[in-house]
């Protein structure tokens, strides 16, 4: 039997970019994607080898934090979501965390469990608005927040990741197609585009 | 009414799910009392018009377990705590070696 090849395909079936001054919708397809839950007692272990490993410090409070190709976002206590690009090598963040965590965490795949996209442009906050009942002022909300929500029924996670501002949202994937439709809904009275 | 958690700061209560009274201890099964026990346990409630623990679900946010002290008379939020911390307090889980929590 001939080996199948795989693809990876954009959980988002309708829009998958729109470039306005506006709103800006870019689709992250390309994400290597892990969640990272502590076990019982051991989330300071699991720190230490990350710090290790990545240098970089996992956040206790709603914050995502940068190492060297690698976002660690902050998923809830004691439990994060690890992102990267999968790049030309095809990088496999689950495969390269299990190691680094190999009984201090339970390190599971959510490459093809999550969608994000990436939004930004001069309403970006108004058409976010409309869904996010969370305060996205940049008093409340700056670049490297993260905040576990929900907008127009479906849950998700949002982070900031520039002063522009930039955003990036992961949800559900199975919810990606509905969220964007939501989405470029609430944009169009600022891009004229359905 | 709008609940601050913790983890998350102050969320619209659409975000978290009630789960009961938060002052209760489920009772011992193999209690030969257990009858009694839990009849006590899932139907005398003071019902005061006032300050009550309630357990809430942080459900569309950071999936934590809280205990809410909710005056019942006005929706006053009067205190919200992990409930883990809470049952470490009262002896219900033993309290691991950690550097958060
Ligand atoms: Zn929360």
């Amino acid at each position: 039997m001939a080996n199948p090849t795989l693809a990876a395909k954009s959980a988002f079936l309708g829009v998958q970019s729109l470039k306005h001054p506006a709103f800006t919708i870019e689709d992250l397809s390309s994400l290597t994607i892990a969640s990272i839950t502590s076990a019982k007692g051991k989330s300071a272990e699991v720190k230490a080898a990350i710090q290790t490993a990545y240098g970089v410090a996992l956040p206790d409070t709603p914050l995502r934090v940068t190492g060297n190709g690698i976002a660690f976002i902050w998923h809830g206590p004691d439990q994060w979501m690890a992102i990267a690009d999968r790049g030309t090598n095809n990088r496999d963040i689950e495969v390269e965390l299990k190691p680094v965590l190999e009984g201090k965490a339970a390190v599971v795949d959510q490459g093809d469990g999550r969608a994000v996209v990436r939004v930004s442009g001069t309403h970006v906050r108004d058409v976010l608005a409309k869904g996010f009942a969370i305060d996205l002022h940049p008093s409340a909300f700056k670049t490297n927040s993260v905040a576990i929500t929900h907008a127009a029924h479906i849950g998700c996670i949002i982070w900031q990741i520039d002063a522009a501002p930039t955003y990036e949202i992961a949800m559900f994937r199975s919810f990606a197609d509905s969220f964007m439709d939501w989405l470029t809904h609430s944009a169009a009275e600022y891009t004229g585009r359905h | 009414m709008r609940i601050t958690c913790p983890c998350c700061g102050e969320r619209a209560l659409d975000e978290f799910a009630y789960y009961g009274d938060a002052s209760v201890k489920r009772p011992d099964i193999a209690s030969p009392t257990a009858m009694a026990d839990f009849v006590a346990y899932s139907f005398d409630r003071v019902n005061a018009a006032g300050p009550h623990r309630e357990l809430w679900y942080h459900s569309a946010g950071c999936h934590l377990w809280l205990v809410v002290t909710r005056n019942v008379a006005n929706h006053e939020i009067l205190n919200v705590e992990p409930a883990r911390d809470v049952a470490r307090a009262t002896q219900q889980l033993p309290t691991p070696g950690r550097g958060s929590a």
